[in-house]
């Protein structure tokens, strides 16, 4: 473990980029999670007078078409757009980790079985399908956070299918099994400590990407509900008032989402060179 | 000559076994359609004066009034037989409006990957060549950034530097400037059959409306493309035959590009096959933006509107052409290395 | 210069060979109409079920009627009228003293876009499929009296006659509308099918007409484009129609189309943002004429047979605690006509539908009103909106909920698929909600018989009053001005008194085209009539 850590502290002095992603990314945490405690105004309450104001002293990112305060929904967004895609990703990981490890585990039909959902899943325009279930089941928060576990669920399943598969029959697991370990705790305490390092990675990464999915979904309606502020919603709206010349709107929220994606992404480039020191020979 | 057998009979093998999955893809998106809530019969009747009576009608006609399973299963016999069901949005056979856009489709996605592939190979190999070094971190840095903005904010933001302020940029509005002739259809692809009919002006104009969305798209794939070109030219990079060759002092050029780089190309083209499949699926948004007449669009169009018919049909012509395109990077892996057949 | 021509020059530089095409190009440019819009067209017969508002739009085109509507000013802007009907393929037509036989006399020299000559025998058939098929027609004429074959009957070639079971002051107004359109019947009749008579399937992938366009290509879901008709002379005064190209396209962002009409690449865009509309006339380049949509009304409605809704107090609580002027300014930019803080002294002000209601923010009779109601601590509900309108609707709904917490009553707000939301209202399953109507023939007594009698959907409010009923059913057919004014006072009374739904607001149509473009008319299908356009 501390060679682990040591080696982390390594990577980051060396790669600057990296403990940028890293800075950055607990910035957002703190952010988001003292948001109540640091916006200036009640981001949602509207001032119709004060509407779609340019940035000034007073309200430092403007405002929107209501008169709320950019800067703090801004702030409060970080918040839910953080919390949608740490439990859309937590969600697919658990679901594709525990999955994939049984059935790489047990292998055979059930393997084959599970091979062949992932086919479809994987054939699906994933967008599509992301658009397409929050149409089905209402665009509330926790249905845009199913829709798009659902489909990153694929890739975690496929991942997990085939560490485990490369693993199942390696000698310490027949060791385990041999002392009498049942089929669960092999499961359970060897194989998946044994591939978490490798799927952690693709968390970071896929962080990213939730956020960007989730404001797509906002961009053509099915997003969050108004008047919660989130990203995506917000530079969708912002988007329509580009050629208007009310640049704040997209500006803003956009450049937010931005460096929050390019964080987690980063990251995610970082952590690889963290957990398997082999990538970057 | 045994080593193409093998690869054929492993391809028809594939093929066979990827049909339980797009049967499973049909029933999964039945499903899901005949889930959502709303009822295409009553959003379609729209007139000022449609009742009751007229939504009864558009029921009938889509045959809605059936109990699902029996809906299900003409829909599958419906498809064994070429027949997609009709569009309610546009009033036209599925099949021919999936036809008459899929083209738009391609030509649009195969342009931006061809873009993100020219941007990516050379990036990928200077960052391989000095890892760790700040030209590497350059790199992944603009890569990441351009994988962090929604395509349709770069779409519009584009639109409004390209079109709006500076106006260099054609209208977009579509693939073609609507005062162009169109040449004679022959692959539907816009570029080939304005070459084809010799009108280089019009081939200009396609050309040109292209640019945009296609760039667009391209800087959301660059950064997975540039990054496994890295990793790829790494692994090759430090390989037996590389060492050898460098010993043997051979000019540093040649070995990049005619040993490492061929060497380093297989996976790229995976990864090109599966970026591919899925910028297909996923430039609804650019589409939207640009007003691309395209199949993305057009299912996201008939997915707010309850459509069922254009729905299902996108999703059956999109997971095709996933089969499709993972079969053909396959057979293209087994031609470039024999060694893949034999595992 | 125009920068369409302004870029092609450009063009021409890096492209030697356009040089000869330029001016023959710009030539075209302004004799051609290039319209955008959001929606598209779905069918080239309007009367299909599912017809879009584009596809209506382009009928009145391709298609002639008997007869066709009048325009009028309203408050300086040029509107449909419905109450002066000319003459379109019927040269002239004449009303029966006791108006129960409307006899029309057709144009000699009207001719099908194939050359055929229109005789009373296509118009027969054309009328009678209005109201035998099964189609969007049949519904509409209901509401003028028009609902059987029998009472189309031929005198000559020239000559028709309509007969009506009783005067119906919408009968001849219906027939302007954009279903009884007169189709080539022998044309249609070689495509119909023992299973399809009428060659609806036909039908709606081609034209058979007379209308002053021909179609030159049509892309579903793209572009049509229409080439004019030379011999069609059909305008008011025998005029032509004054494009000789029409080019309707659909793009879907709304910004973009803002974008290509002020670049000067589109001629005419009526269905902008409000926001994008406000900026492009504070700019001035172009022509922007903005008509309150005189014959729609957008509510905020209730489910009246939906607790806590079916009290009478909370839906007036809530007409009193809307934000109107927030909503109004916020919302709609100020672009539209508002139906709230009416003056009425001693009852309606007026006899015609709709009027402002008196009403306007005052929470202090808001919370009177809840507690009258026995719910002086409020309540949980949902408000529903479709993704559709989420332009105004979001930011309404978002002012709505901070307004009504302010009484105690905690709103959720839902975001529906269009079809999503068309399903539920039918259904009757929305508590809450915002939508819209339109009527194509707005008289007084059309708005109440169809927007608040019966389980329809259009009756969103899911009334159920007899004496409304009663009355609205009566004043359709009163002959007398002052006594169906009477009516129209009393029906708004009941419907103030009642508080069925909350109309807020007549947006404003904004029609932003070129400086050059003359002749807009706000239409009845909301949509342009071409034919009224030219180029100065």
């Amino acid at each position: 473990m501390t060679a682990t850590l040591r080696h982390a502290v390594w990577v980051l002095r060396g790669n600057k980029v990296t403990a940028a992603a890293f800075a950055g990314a607990f910035l957002l945490c703190v952010i988001a999670a003292l948001a109540p405690w640091i916006v200036p105004y009640d981001p949602i309450a509207s001032n119709v007078v004060k509407a779609l104001q340019p940035p000034s002293s007073q309200h430092w990112a403007g405002t929107d078409q209501l008169g709320r305060d950019v800067f703090s929904r801004l702030v409060m967004a970080a918040r839910l757009d953080l919390a949608i895609a740490a439990s859309a990703v937590t969600l697919s990981f658990a679901a594709g980790a525990v999955i994939g490890s049984i059935c790489g585990y047990a292998g055979g039909r059930l393997d084959a079985a599970v091979g062949r959902f992932v086919d479809v899943l994987m054939a699906f325009p994933l967008f599509v399908l992301a658009m397409a279930m929050v149409a089905a089941l209402g665009n509330r928060i926790e249905n845009i956070v199913i829709a798009t576990a659902i489909i990153n669920l694929p890739f975690y399943i496929r991942f997990a299918l085939a560490e485990v598969n490369v693993r199942r029959n390696a000698g310490w697991v027949e060791a385990a099994r041999a002392c009498g370990d049942s089929h669960i705790s092999v499961i359970l305490r060897f194989l998946l400590p044994n591939i978490l390092p490798a799927m952690a990675v693709q968390i970071s990464l896929n962080l990213g990407w939730a956020i960007i999915n989730a404001a797509g979904l906002s961009f053509i309606g099915l997003g969050v509900k108004p008047p919660t502020p989130e990203w995506g919603i917000m530079v969708a709206e912002g988007a329509r008032f580009i050629s208007t010349g009310k640049w704040w709107l997209v500006a803003f929220p956009g450049l937010a989402l931005m460096s929050a994606v390019l964080c987690f992404n980063l990251l995610g480039d970082g952590l690889r060179d963290i957990l398997d020191p082999r990538m970057r020979t | 000559m045994s080593a193409l057998s093998g690869t054929a009979k492993r391809a028809a093998a594939r093929l066979l076994s990827s049909l339980p999955a797009l049967l499973g893809v049909l029933v999964f998106t039945f499903l899901l359609m005949r889930v959502l809530p709303g009822d295409p019969a009553v959003f379609f009747a729209s007139g000022p004066n449609a009742g009751k009576e007229e939504i009864e009608e558009i029921r009938r006609q889509m045959g809605l009034d059936k109990p699902i399973p029996e809906q299900l299963v003409r829909y599958l016999a419906d498809i064994g037989k070429g027949n997609l069901g009709r569009s309610l949005t546009t009033g036209q056979p599925v099949l021919s409006d999936l036809r008459q856009r899929l083209p738009a489709s391609l030509e649009l996605t195969l342009s931006a990957l061809l873009l993100a592939l020219l941007a990516a190979i050379p990036l990928g190999i200077v960052a391989a060549l000095r890892p760790g070094s700040l030209v590497d971190h350059a790199v992944r840095f603009f890569c990441s950034l351009g994988v962090c903005v929604p395509t349709f904010v770069s779409g519009l933001l584009l639109i409004y530097v390209f079109y709006y302020l500076l106006g260099i940029a054609p209208d977009p509005t579509g693939r073609v400037d609507v005062f162009t002739t169109l040449p004679p259809v022959v692959t539907g692809f816009l570029l080939v059959d304005f070459a084809l009919a010799g009108d280089w002006e019009g081939w200009t104009a396609a050309a040109r409306q292209l640019v945009l969305p296609a760039f667009t798209m391209a800087l959301f794939v660059v950064a997975p493309l540039a990054r496994i070109t890295r990793a790829s030219m790494l692994a090759t990079l430090g390989s037996d035959f590389i060492r050898t060759a460098r010993a043997l002092g051979l000019p540093r050029l040649q070995i990049i590009v005619a040993y490492a780089l061929r060497n380093a190309l297989l996976p790229v083209l995976t990864i090109a096959g599966i970026v591919f499949s899925t910028m297909l699926g996923a430039n609804v948004l650019v589409e939207k933006v640009f007003s691309w007449p395209g199949v993305a669009s057009y299912a996201l169009d008939a997915l707010l509107a309850s459509d069922y018919a254009p729905v299902q049909g996108f999703v059956l012509l999109m997971a095709s052409i996933f089969v499709i395109v993972n079969l053909t990077v396959d057979i293209l892996y087994g031609i470039a290395d024999p060694r893949v057949s034999v595992a | 210069m125009t920068s369409q021509t302004f870029r092609s020059i450009l063009a021409t530089a890096s492209l030697c060979a356009m040089m000869a095409a330029t001016p023959a190009l710009a030539q075209t440019r302004a004799e051609t109409l290039r319209h955008v819009t959001g929606a598209a067209v779905n069918t080239l017969d309007p009367t299909m079920p599912g017809s879009t508002r584009e596809a209506f739009g382009l009928s009145l085109s391709t298609y002639d009627r008997l007869v066709s509507m009048g325009r009028k000013q309203l408050n300086g802007k040029w509107v449909f009228d419905l109450d002066t009907i000319r003459g379109e393929l019927a040269e002239r037509y004449e009303v029966s003293p006791d108006g129960k036989t409307i006899t029309f006399h057709l144009r000699k020299d009207a001719k099908f876009h194939d050359g055929t000559p229109v005789t009373t025998e296509d118009v027969k058939w054309s009328l009678d499929r209005a109201v035998t098929a099964k189609s969007l027609a049949a519904a509409q004429m209901l509401t003028g009296s028009i609902t059987n074959a029998d009472q189309f009957k031929i005198i000559d070639a020239h000559t028709l006659q309509v007969t009506l079971p009783s005067p119906d002051k919408l009968a001849l107004p219906n027939l302007a509308t954009v279903y009884p359109i007169i189709i080539n019947s022998k044309l249609a009749k070689s495509h119909a099918t023992a299973e399809d008579p009428w060659a609806q399937t036909w039908l709606k992938d081609n034209t058979a007409g007379s209308g002053a366009y021909t179609i030159e290509t049509y892309k579903p879901g793209e572009q049509i484009i229409l080439r004019r008709n030379e011999a069609w002379n059909r305008g008011p005064g025998g005029a032509q129609a004054g494009f000789k190209r029409l080019i309707t396209q659909t793009v879907p962002e709304a910004a973009t189309r803002a974008n290509l009409v002020e670049r000067g690449d589109a001629d005419i865009v009526i269905d902008l943002q409000a926001n994008d509309a406000a900026a492009l006339e504070a700019k001035g380049k172009l022509k922007v004429i903005s008509t309150p949509q005189y014959n729609a009304i957008t509510f905020i409605s209730f489910n009246n047979q939906m607790p806590p809704f079916d009290n009478v107090n909370v839906r007036r609580a809530i007409a009193y605690a809307l934000p109107y002027d927030d909503m109004f300014k916020a919302a709609l930019f100020g672009r539209g006509a508002p139906l709230y803080n009416g003056d009425w002294k001693d009852g309606p002000s007026a006899g015609t539908f709709p009027i402002p209601q008196p009403v306007k923010t005052d929470l202090a009779v808001a919370k009177k009103f809840l507690a009258d109601a026995g719910m002086p601590n409020g309540f949980s509900t949902t408000f529903s909106f479709n993704v559709g309108q989420a332009g105004t609707a979001e930011p309404m709904s978002a002012l709505l909920k901070e307004s009504l917490a302010k009484i105690g009553i905690t709103v959720d707000i839902q975001k529906l698929p269009d079809a999503q939301m068309s399903t539920l209202i039918n259904e009757k399953k929305l508590p809450f909600f915002t939508e819209g109507v339109v009527a194509w023939l707005p008289s007084m007594d059309y708005f109440y018989r169809n927007f608040y009698i019966g389980n329809i959907r259009w009756n969103y409010s899911s009334l159920n009053n007899a004496q409304l009923t009663e009355m609205a059913q009566a004043a359709r057919f009163e002959p007398d001005a002052k006594k169906y004014a009477d009516y129209g006072l009393k029906l708004n009374a009941l419907h103030f008194e009642l508080m069925p739904q909350i109309p807020i607001w007549q947006p404003s149509q904004d029609a932003v085209m070129q400086t050059s473009v003359e002749g807009y008319t706000y239409q009845f299908h909301r949509q342009i009539d071409f034919r009224d356009l030219s180029r100065k």
